[in-house]
């Protein structure tokens, strides 16, 4: 601890994200890790977390996917289609993979509500290729609120009956990365651990805690106007957004400190609630996201 | 000018707590203990963010009175001159004698945290203050909203924890 504390290096979460990936690429460069295969399985969802990964960081997101691993299906981002792409996805799984799943699985009608592809002339379902692709896997990665716990997927009323990723596979070991959509550093620096020491440290959720173990109301900026009962009343007011709604105080992940769109900002530093999209239950435990009605007075209501 | 001086002293006071900080973190191994002292770190440094601003806000409302400046929107928190709000006493400081209130369930409803008015839920009976616990934002929690019976929620939510309610504010008893 001595030596980590006041070292002349820069501890900005760049920085250490930074040295995290350039330490893995070295190592794999003098051989010292191998290069995995990973196949990113899109199920049902907005595809928002594989937009969020775009936008990462030291290194970006295509260096990490080529250089890293090596990807073997991804309906994003391959340049395969239909059977041909399929294929590739069958082919993947008889190796050794670590699987990465975004989105929910669609349970209704046995799984119809989410087809990603066909196989042997058949349509080829989510919930068929997460629980095939999930026994395999040497490693699984929940990306997103979908695949964690259901997210936006399984609001109510739930009309593909959706569930999180584990409700399939009751019995597998799994990273979650909750959060709509993720942050690339949560899913690349996961990404990064497990190439370079393992598995990472996790929560009793499976989260890492390297990501995941801070309430954001305990490193917010404004807990100064919180503590001293000074509140927002509208959204662009610069204090506490607690009367509003805020789930900062129930919500734990980096936000805060990390920041988001390459670091620059985050909802609370311009002025919007946090609206807790990484805590389990988003959106529907965590509506609503706005409220007025607390702190405007109406006479004679 | 007595407050700014009080502020001053505030700030000294922090930073010469920092220093210490900093120089015990750079000396401790214990990660437990040195997860307290880097909390206390950011509290301090978010605190002097706070009473900078403040100053800042102050300086700028009372010697920079010009036309075009007053159309700018002050932020509310300012207006109360001169005054620097306390931090609100931790809930388990004792609570005043009007505790023993008793509520019907039909007059807990209005303690639903609307209308700038306060939010109360029961457990087992006993009604508690929950407008500015840090989980009830907005007067609900994870689906509930304020002003009403939850004792079953929290038996089955929270394993009916009693240190959970040990931190809440108690205002009565349901009746
Ligand atoms: C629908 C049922 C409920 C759910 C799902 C739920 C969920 C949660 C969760 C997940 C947290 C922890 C946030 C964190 O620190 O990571 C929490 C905290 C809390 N809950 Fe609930 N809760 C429920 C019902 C209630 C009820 C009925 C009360 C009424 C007294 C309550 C009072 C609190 C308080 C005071 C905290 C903050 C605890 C602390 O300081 O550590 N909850 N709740
Ligand atoms: S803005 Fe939200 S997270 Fe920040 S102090 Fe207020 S309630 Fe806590």
């Amino acid at each position: 601890m001595k030596g980590q504390i006041l070292v002349p290096k820069s501890l900005t979460n760049e920085a250490i994200a930074e040295r995290l990936t350039s330490t893995a690429l070295k190592n794999i460069k003098k051989g010292i890790i191998k290069k995995k295969p990973l196949i990113y399985l899109e199920l049902n969802g907005c595809s928002g977390n594989i937009i969020s990964l775009l936008n990462g960081q030291n290194p970006d997101f295509e260096y990490t996917l080529n250089s890293m691993v090596d990807l073997c299906y991804c309906n994003s981002l391959m340049a395969a289609e239909g059977d041909r792409a399929i294929e590739k996805l069958i082919k993947a799984m008889n190796e050794e993979f670590i699987l990465a799943v975004e989105g929910a699985v669609a349970l209704k009608n046995n799984g119809l509500y989410n087809i990603i592809g066909s196989w042997q002339g058949k349509p080829l379902t989510g919930l068929h290729a997460a629980k095939m692709l999930g026994e395999r896997a040497s490693h699984i990665l929940a990306v997103g609120a979908c695949a964690t716990h259901g997210g936006v997927s399984a609001a109510k009323p739930n009309p593909s009956q959706s569930v999180g990723l584990q409700q399939v596979l009751p019995d597998k070991n799994m990273i979650k990365l909750p959060g709509c959509p993720v942050h690339p550093d949560w899913f690349l620096g996961t990404l990064a651990h497990l190439l370079l020491y393992g598995e990472p440290e996790t929560d009793n959720l499976n989260r890492p805690l390297m990501f995941y173990s801070t309430i954001i109301h305990d490193r917010c900026p404004r807990r100064p106007f919180f503590d001293r009962g000074i509140f927002a009343e509208k959204l662009g007011d610069q204090t506490c957004l607690f009367k509003l709604g805020c789930r900062g105080p129930v919500t734990r992940v980096d936000c805060p400190t990390r920041q988001w769109n390459g670091h620059v900002n985050w909802p609370i530093g311009d002025n919007t609630p946090c609206i807790g999209c990484a805590q389990f239950g988003f959106p529907d435990a965590m509506a609503p996201f706005i409220s007025y009605d607390t702190t405007r007075v109406v006479k004679n209501e | 000018m007595q407050n700014i001086e009080m502020i001053r002293m505030q700030i000294n006071y922090l930073v010469t707590q920092s220093r210490y900080d900093i120089n015990t973190l750079s000396t401790m191994s214990d990660t437990s203990v040195n997860q307290q002292i880097l909390q206390r770190l950011w509290d301090a440094l978010s605190t002097i963010h706070f009473l900078t601003e403040w100053l800042v806000n102050q300086e700028k409302a009372s010697y920079h009175i010009l036309p075009s400046q007053l159309s700018a929107p002050v932020p509310s928190w300012n207006l109360n001159q001169g005054q620097i709000p306390s931090i609100t006493p931790l809930p388990n400081t004792p609570i005043s004698q009007s505790n023993q209130r008793t509520f019907t369930i039909g007059e807990l409803a209005k303690f639903n945290g609307k209308n700038g008015r306060p939010a109360y839920v029961a457990v087992n009976g006993i009604v508690y203050d929950v407008t500015t616990n840090r989980a009830w934002a907005a007067a609900t929690h994870f689906g509930l909203i304020a002003g009403k019976d939850y004792s079953q929620e929290f038996a089955s939510c929270h394993d009916g924890k009693q240190s959970i309610l040990a931190t809440i504010p108690i205002v009565g008893r349901l009746v």
